[in-house]
């Protein structure tokens, strides 16, 4: 063979190459709506210039996330506050009934879905939906908080451990177990909406309830202390406790680790749309780029589990818990938009007789 | 009133007052007004009367109202007896080493409650505290002695909050002695510790008083004790409800509803306060005769009294301050890893720490806007209390009933009146708001540290200066507040301390973008990473303990002494 056939082998192959490279990029900025949506929205945010959010997540966590977004659209500038659940919702709904415009975004758990309720919510829904482990069509959902049951591993043997959520209702964990109150609106109140949407089956819903009751432990009120003296040693079992702090702790060396055999319980963190907001353009921009890959790791680098599918980082479901391993939602809308009522019904008969 | 606050000059004094009273009333009849016009956030019901129907239906109020009353005053009385003792050693008697001593009480205050919480919890749970452990293992001691999740070790916890308010408003009163009563006392016979007993504790009941209601009070609504140590040994307090109500319900007119008890209450608590100091004239140390405060010589007993505040300042500071600089530095507590300190040394959590965006930034913030606060609050608070003391007006002791009421508020309830009531203002979300709403927060405390002194000045000194044609401002200037001086630098200090770290009434009114406090410390505890807020909280007190130091010894600043 010839040096010129050779060239017209080479430059033949390289024009193939690009032709199906360019085709293939093309193909996916079309499958990944985000590319497109973000440039339509980047363009209207920059107009806006601003963007305020209301977070109850960690002052650290916020500042590092909302600095990856302005890093990565330069010309809107980013102001939060940070409250818990109840200031989140008194302040947004107040200002919300008073006409003023000083919040755009809401992340967090359970605040949004009330604040919805309350009518100052702007309905959105993410164009990047299919891409996520849970979907709300009205708010988008960025990230998970995931429920894993949890144990110290100076105090019980893996052989002894309870299987399941369920099993933790055993009498023979008595005097081992750290709940978690259920009456208020926690980590065990979702899991028991949890549960009693999969169950669909009463009669096992009470049992468990009352099985919980039985064990005739103290209630907490704050997890992450309950959380803590499981590690102390004080308990042996969380019921329950967060993925991302089980993981966190194991991987400083702390005695905790996961009952692999309880599937996790997930429920979202939305980034809810404040329906006065003065820049929606912005917040729409960030809960989309939240919602990305490149939003993903930004919230994965501070430890927030991901919300989108497939997406691999060490509070994934996948990395945690063996593979096949079912997430239980938590969907009841009930429980999500007035707790109490939900409580009210479903479970104080069978907590307090 | 006018007229006759016209007559006898003291406009000024009432108005202020007026104002003052205004302001807190404002966003409390807002959130009252709502408690009979809305239920769930957002909800307007026209007139109802249901948030008061279920709070006085609910079968649970009274055990819960039972234990809060116990947990309360049981704190209050070991709080502010233990800070009216320290106040009488360090005042009165010839205690060795007196400049330590002066000090040793002061510093406690500075560790914030939540802090001694954990500690405490630390040393004192059931199977992994360090003081069963200890005892299990070095005595063999099989039972569990010390239970934190109890009612007397929730006492004791808050109990030793309750110590420096107890302390601050006493000292004055000890160190403006007029030491004749006394003197007549021995002249009769008296022995030093009769004398004691039945003429200077007496005379010392209306700053008593005035701090144990304060302290009470603070008890009642108190929530991070029961939450941390109340809820997993199954005491539930009432002002759980309250919370309940905010945090379950979303439902502040419920919330103020519950709160209307605690309203209750703390009307109760004043007026028995008001009845017990009716006869001021009773009290007063403080008269027109010069006089120079006698200590006295408690003979051996005075090394007793030095292992007293020693031992105070121990398990005041020392000690729970000793477990967190452990916790601080070890990769998680538990009481094997404790004990095998300093093995494992871990210095990340000060790391961490240190790079947090907000922990200098809101320190620092919040350090300017504390001080002004502080000194505001105490100058409104005095002259509230001698508007009801001091002048002739009628009704004027209405002002005690306005002036202690947000102290019957839960935080995110005052927080949420205070935002009514601003945010139609151009003031709202800004740092005027949050001035406005750490004064109303503060203001009892100024005023219960003002009234309790002021009863104890014989009313013949300023009434010489209104007899020779002063005015009510070289009364108050010239006279009172001079007197006042060693109250006013420890209501200062207090105020200024505790403003420093809220972050629970500011909350609402923290515009966007600002950091208020050391939010990081107290996030850091509450998202329970005990390690980090360990090594925040070690950071944080040597700051304050440096600062205070620097102010007592270099800048000759005195703290009540």
């Amino acid at each position: 063979m010839g040096r010129k056939t050779l060239l017209a082998v080479a430059v033949s192959i390289l024009s193939v190459t690009i032709t199906l490279g360019s085709a293939a990029l093309a193909a996916s900025a079309a499958a990944d709506p985000f590319n497109k949506v973000s440039n339509e929205l980047y363009a209207k945010a920059k107009q806006e210039g601003a963007l305020v959010v209301y977070s109850v997540w960690d002052v650290e966590h916020i500042v590092a996330i909302l600095g990856a977004f302005s890093k990565r659209y330069p010309g809107i500038k980013t102001n939060y506050w940070q409250g818990r659940n109840p200031e989140i919702v008194t302040r947004v709904v107040t200002e919300f009934q008073a006409g003023r415009d000083s919040v755009d975004a809401i992340l967090s758990d359970n605040a949004p879905p009330v604040i919805r309720a309350a009518g100052a919510i702007m309905s959105y829904e993410t164009v990047q939906k299919d891409f996520l482990v849970l979907h709300d069509p009205t708010m988008p959902i960025v990230s998970l908080q995931i429920q894993a049951l949890t144990y110290n591993t100076k105090k019980m043997k893996r052989e002894d451990l309870p299987k399941s959520w369920e099993d933790v209702a055993n009498p023979k964990y008595k005097g081992n177990v750290a709940l978690d109150d259920p009456m208020r609106a926690g980590p065990l109140s979702t899991q028991l909406a949890a549960l009693k949407d999969l169950w669909k089956d009463d009669a096992r819903f009470a049992r468990f309830v009352k099985g919980l009751k039985a064990l005739n432990v103290p209630v907490h009120k704050s997890t992450s202390a309950m959380f803590r003296l499981v590690i102390s040693g004080e308990y042996a079992i969380a019921m329950p406790a967060l993925l991302h702090d089980a993981l966190t702790e194991k991987e400083k060396g702390t005695p905790v680790d996961l009952v692999v055999t309880a599937p996790p319980i997930v429920f979202p963190r939305y980034a809810g749309i404040y329906a006065k907001a003065a820049h929606p353009n912005a917040a729409k921009l960030l809960t989309e780029w939240l919602i990305s890959t490149e939003g993903q790791a930004a919230l994965d680098s501070v430890g927030r589990e991901a919300s989108r599918k497939g997406f691999q980082s060490k509070t994934s479901i996948e990395n945690a818990y063996p593979a096949g391993t079912k997430p239980i939602p938590v969907n009841d809308k009930l429980f999500m938009e007035d707790p109490k009522k939900w409580l009210d019904i479903n479970v104080k008969l069978l907590w307090e007789g | 009133m006018v007229k006759l606050a016209y007559r006898q000059g003291i406009l000024i004094p009432l108005f202020s007052s007026i104002l003052a009273g205004s302001l807190i009333v404002t966003p409390i009849l807002i959130v009252l007004f709502r408690s009979i016009t809305t239920t769930r956030l957002g909800a307007a019901a026209g007139f109802t009367v249901e948030n008061y129907f279920r709070v006085f239906t609910d079968p649970q109020i009274l055990p819960m109202l039972n234990n809060s009353l116990l947990y309360a005053a049981g704190a209050a009385a070991l709080g502010t007896g233990l800070g009216a003792l320290l106040g009488w050693i360090v005042a009165r008697t010839n205690t060795p080493g007196k400049a330590l001593v002066e000090l040793m009480p002061l510093y406690p205050m500075l560790m914030p409650p939540i802090m001694k919480n954990i500690a405490w919890i630390l040393l004192l749970a059931p199977k992994s505290g360090i003081l069963n452990g200890f005892l299990h293992e070095s005595l063999g001691i099989q039972e569990q002695v010390f239970n934190a999740f109890s009612l007397p070790a929730m006492i004791w916890v808050f109990g030793l909050t309750c110590v420096p308010l107890g302390y601050l408003f006493l000292l004055p009163v000890f160190l403006s002695f007029d030491p004749s009563l006394e003197e007549s006392a021995y002249i009769a016979g008296s022995r030093p510790i009769h004398t004691t007993l039945r003429i200077t504790f007496p005379l010392a009941v209306p700053a008593f008083l005035s701090a144990f209601v304060l302290n009470f009070l603070r008890g009642l609504r108190s929530f991070e004790t029961p939450v941390l140590q109340g809820s997993p040994g199954g005491i539930n307090v009432f002002v759980a409800k309250v919370y309940d109500s905010m945090s379950i319900e979303y439902n502040p007119g419920l919330a103020t509803a519950y709160s209307s008890v605690l309203i209750l209450v703390s009307i109760l608590a004043l007026v028995f306060y008001v009845r017990a100091t009716r006869f001021s004239e009773r009290y007063a140390t403080i008269t027109g005769k010069g006089y120079s405060v006698k200590v006295i010589d408690i003979g051996k007993w005075k090394y007793a009294t030095f292992l007293a505040v020693f031992a105070y300042f121990l398990v005041g500071i020392a000690i729970p301050f000793v477990v967190l600089i452990v916790v601080s530095l070890i990769p998680y507590y538990d009481y094997e890893t404790f004990m095998k300190f300093p093995a494992n040394i871990d210095i990340s959590n000060y790391y961490r720490v240190l790079k947090h965006p907000s922990f200098v930034s809101g320190l620092y913030n919040s350090l300017f806007l504390s001080l002004a606060i502080a000194l505001t609050t105490v100058l409104a608070g005095i002259v509230m209390a001698f508007t009801i003391y001091r002048t002739k007006i009628y009704g004027s002791k209405v002002f005690e009933f306005i002036g202690t009421m947000p102290l019957a508020f839960p935080p995110l309830v005052l927080s949420l009146g205070l935002v009514l009531a601003l945010i139609g203002t151009p003031a709202y979300n800004t740092l005027w708001a949050l001035g406005v709403g750490l004064f109303v927060a503060y203001f009892p405390y100024a005023l219960r540290n003002a009234s309790g002194a002021i009863v104890n000045i014989h009313k013949e000194l300023d009434e010489a200066a209104w007899v020779h044609g002063a005015r009510w401002r070289h009364v108050f200037f010239k006279v009172t507040l001079p007197l006042l001086k060693p109250t006013v630098a420890g209501a200062l200090f207090y105020i200024f301390i505790e403003a420093i770290r809220n972050i629970d009434v500011a909350v609402l009114l923290v515009a966007p973008g600002t950091e208020y406090g050391p939010v990081t410390l107290f996030e850091y505890f509450r998202v329970g990473q005990w390690a980090e807020a360990a090594a925040g909280g070690v950071i944080y007190l040597i700051i304050l303990i440096l600062a205070v130091s620097i102010a007592k010894f270099v800048f000759k600043i005195k703290f009540s002494l």
